[in-house]
């Protein structure tokens, strides 16, 4: 596995030499609106901005399944139902029942939450049923299994991953949006690295703008969850008239350096900056130049 | 057809002329279209205030259309605070009034003996005596002419500090939006020019409706799914942008001895909505919405938007936030530019601070600012030598170094140590210390485009020279800047091509621009302006912010210099050389 601080500079590498057009950026995009107070008048509003745009999917709430798939009728834009969201506490059955009922509303894929918790307690068939339960009541459509990177350590991201390609889903997610971390280059790189090229890792939390978005497909996305994706690609055309990818100093793509004490459970966010003390590139990590 | 409005105001001659294709299509409009007027018609060593220069008062294609923002209007001449050549545009409701006269530019020249304004409506154009309104401030003159005129006109006036050419002066319309920058006021002052009312009922004409109302509604939804002109300035107005300057530590302070001020609490955009919002104030065509409307002590005004929240506020060590706003609303009566008005009060402080000034100004004592303000603007005791701007007022004392300006125009109120980017579009500026000829604090700390690290210069060159393209390039529609947040240049072209009927690449779009920026800054050469020009105050370069999230800071500005340049295709001496000219198709004008 590449250290931390060298997962960053090949991705930063990486970035550069990507070469999309916005289309195809577009085309790798979940359109995301999960905030527990959007209107109809809203979410009419998302399902548009996705046929303008000809986002991969809208990323929605089950909630809101039949009204988006209705709007969406006759379009290239899927529709992705989250599932056990956000905390992916809810029994196995539910998540389930809750996916059937998706899939029947017009659901094309699914992001289900893991079971952090089980997880934690290190019940990996638990974990990996709970999945399999999901799995099968998708009806084969793409299942995305959200691990939720900031709960857990990077030993631990690599191992849920493979319990999730394991359990039959097709995609690993970082996150819901609703946890410590977004979506952070070592986490996505090592995603990766855990299920191999033939799997979907799907990258979503905290990505604005485009060059968060090659970012992440540098590290090795091949989607993108947003809910700023006008933003993303509106931004990406400027890309072209300038050189805009000019180096990051790296700590500050690190999420050790993103770790708060505010938002994550303290043994987390003392094994991440703990990671900054024998980091060979911690010569970096400083407020001065 | 398109054509140019032509009063001199000597002879009282009126004249109307075509504006050919050619220049239609390489000048656009707006910024453009002032710019190519003044550089072919005033010589460059024109005194200002004289009779010889020009005032361009000139909107753009889509202006009074349904593009978003399309209600600005802009005013081009040489400026009398800077020596370079000058604009500013301003929203509100004058500019589609001005359109709908049916003309894209009105050029104003010579010198009236009496105080006169310019009546032009319906087709009709008359030069009126103005004694009456003569010595008025902004609101009575308004109220005024409209009343001898139609209360449904438009005006565009200049207050007292206009008709005394304090060189600070700006233009106002609709009582208070403003083209703030430049001293552009003195030049209508000195022309005993007060006024400009329009009435028009021409309706903007688009060569491809269909295409431009879909052009419309792309950039509609843009606008709407971006988080600063949907949520940020929709709330809490440029507000909100203290506590976001404060955050990094550009929030400069006393006159930018320090980046960071210890009692912003005082002026937040929240403090600002608490006690003294009354309503959000909206432009022609504007779905962004940032114009405040606010009352203090029972006055209802306009503003103060950030950049003179900051003037008035952080740069006089004022957080008496009903004091800046009174310091604000005075300007607004008086038509003085806030933001340099401000800058040389802080520069003023700091000299007395210093002991280098006799009379005693203290940072921090908002009722002097205030009074000082009122004698700025009435050009009296003090205030005559503070109305000359930092520049002067510094050098007269002999302390150069402390006027915080670059070719005589106040900065900002972003310190230049913590964002590079911004610090290089300072310096190469071609009207002098300002933020609207490429505003870097998109990308260096709003992250739009694309977040760049603020502290970097590599790279800078580049997006500096592409955002001083396109702004210009958008001047020339003329759209307000804050578009710029959320559309891209393929919109902008979109829009300028279904407008026109001529077809426009995002190149071509740029391009438009980038031929602006040579003609004004060849226009700067031959004025006098050199390499050295491109320069900030020494107190940038060479000594570092003690407080605040950008402490131990300097500008490095000559290596951003050098390759700014070479990316220009200018000579080491900061001269386009003629390749480009041509290229640009602009060789010919220029000889």
């Amino acid at each position: 596995m590449a250290t931390i601080m060298e997962s960053i500079l090949k991705v930063e590498q990486r970035t550069k030499e990507i070469k999309i057009s916005p289309e195809e950026l577009a085309k790798l995009i979940d359109h995301t609106k999960l905030s527990p107070y959007k209107s109809t008048k809203s979410m009419k509003g998302l399902c548009n901005e996705a046929k303008a745009y000809h986002f991969c999917s809208v990323c929605i709430n089950p909630y809101w399944t039949s009204f988006c798939a209705e709007e969406l009728k006759g379009t290239d834009v899927k529709i992705a139902t989250v599932v056990g969201f956000p905390f992916g506490q809810t029994t196995s059955k539910a998540k389930a029942l809750e996916t059937e009922g998706a899939i029947k509303e017009g659901a094309n894929e699914i992001d289900m939450v893991m079971n952090v918790a089980a997880f934690k307690d290190r019940n990996f068939d638990f974990v990996v049923e709970d999945i399999k339960a999901v799995v099968e009541a998708t009806g084969g459509n793409p299942l995305k299994v959200i691990i939720e990177t900031g709960y857990l350590t990077y030993e631990e991201i690599s191992q849920a991953s493979k319990l999730v390609k394991e359990a039959g889903a097709d995609f690993v997610k970082n996150s819901t949006g609703y946890g410590p971390f977004g979506a952070t280059i070592p986490h996505v790189f090592l995603m990766r690295e855990a299920v191999g090229p033939n799997f979907g890792v799907k990258a979503a939390g905290g990505i604005d703008e485009f060059r968060d978005a090659l970012r992440m497909i540098a590290a090795g996305a091949n989607r993108i969850g947003a809910s700023s994706g006008i933003r993303i690609i509106d931004s990406y055309r400027w890309a072209k008239h300038s050189d805009w990818l000019i180096e990051e100093i790296p700590c500050r793509l690190c999420p050790s350096r993103k770790a708060t004490f505010k938002s994550m459970p303290k043994k987390i966010f003392q094994y991440y900056k703990l990671k900054c003390v024998d980091c060979p590139y911690r010569r970096f990590n400083r407020f001065y130049e | 057809m398109s054509s140019i409005l032509r009063i001199n105001l000597s002879t009282g001659r009126i004249s109307e002329e075509e504006i050919s294709q050619d220049i239609r299509q390489k000048f656009v409009g707006g910024r453009g279209l002032g710019v190519k007027i003044v550089f072919e018609e005033v010589d460059p060593l024109t005194s200002p205030l004289s009779a010889d220069n020009k005032i361009v008062l000139a909107v753009g294609p889509m202006t009074g259309a349904a593009a978003p923002t399309a209600g600005r209007y802009e005013v081009v001449s040489k400026s009398p605070l800077t020596g370079t050549i000058s604009d500013g545009n301003s929203g509100g409701y004058f500019g589609p009034m001005l359109k709908a006269l049916g003309y894209e530019a009105v050029v104003l020249e010579g010198k009236s003996k009496d105080p006169i304004y310019i009546w032009a409506h319906r087709g009709d154009v008359e030069i009126r005596d103005a004694s009456f309104v003569w010595g008025k401030n902004i609101n009575e003159t308004t109220e005024k002419l409209l009343g001898n005129t139609e209360k449904k006109a438009k005006v565009a006036c200049i207050g007292p500090a206009g008709e005394r050419r304090v060189r600070l002066a700006c233009i106002m319309n609709d009582n208070h939006r403003a083209v703030g920058r430049g001293g552009l006021g003195a030049v209508w002052g000195s022309k005993n020019l007060k006024a400009v009312v329009v009435l028009g009922s021409e309706n903007t004409s688009i060569a491809d409706e269909d295409r431009f109302m879909r052009a419309v509604k792309s950039c509609r939804m843009t606008l709407d799914k971006n988080p600063y002109t949907k949520d940020s300035l929709k709330i809490l107005g440029t507000p909100v942008l203290v506590s976001v300057m404060a955050n990094v530590g550009i929030l400069a302070a006393r006159n930018f001895q320090e980046g960071h001020f210890e009692e912003v609490d005082g002026i937040r955009g929240e403090k600002y909505l608490e006690r003294i919002f009354v309503k959000p104030y909206t432009c022609f065509g504007c779905p962004i919405s940032c114009g405040r409307l606010t009352r203090v002590d029972g006055e209802l005004g306009g503003g103060p938007e950030y950049e003179t929240l900051w003037a008035f506020g952080p740069e006089c060590g004022v957080s008496d936030l009903e004091g800046i706003v009174k310091a604000n609303n005075l300007c607004n009566s008086l038509g003085l530019d806030t933001i340099s008005t401000g800058s040389s009060i802080g520069c003023a402080m700091e000299l007395s601070e210093r002991g280098y000034l006799d009379e005693k100004i203290e940072f921090g004592d908002s009722e002097k600012m205030i009074e000082l303000v009122r004698k700025i603007g009435m050009n009296e005791g003090i205030g005559r030598e503070i109305g000359e701007g930092s520049k002067r007022l510094a050098e007269r004392y002999e302390h150069p170094e402390i006027a915080m300006q670059v070719k005589g125009l106040e900065l900002p109120g972003y310190d230049p140590r913590g964002v590079q980017g911004q610090a290089l579009a300072y310096a190469t500026s071609n009207r002098g210390g300002c933020h609207m000829r490429a505003y870097l604090i998109g990308p260096e700390i709003l992250k739009v485009p694309a977040g760049v690290d603020r502290f970097k210069t590599e790279g800078k060159p580049g997006i500096v020279r592409l955002l001083q393209d396109t702004a210009a390039a958008v001047d020339c529609l003329i759209l307000c800047r804050f578009t710029s947040l959320a559309l891209n240049i393929e919109q902008y072209a979109e829009l300028l091509t279904a407008t026109t009927g001529v077809e426009y690449s995002p190149e071509e779009f740029k391009k438009v621009g980038e031929r602006v920026w040579n003609l004004e800054r060849l226009y700067n050469n031959r004025a006098g302006f050199k390499r050295e020009d491109d320069l900030l105050p020494r107190r940038f370069l060479e000594v570092p912010l003690e407080t605040g999230n950008s402490r131990g800071r300097v500008v490095k500005l000559e290596k951003m210099l050098e390759e700014y340049y070479e990316e220009r295709g200018w000579t080491e001496k900061g001269e386009p050389k003629e390749g480009l000219l041509k290229e640009l198709g602009i060789w010919e004008l220029a000889h």
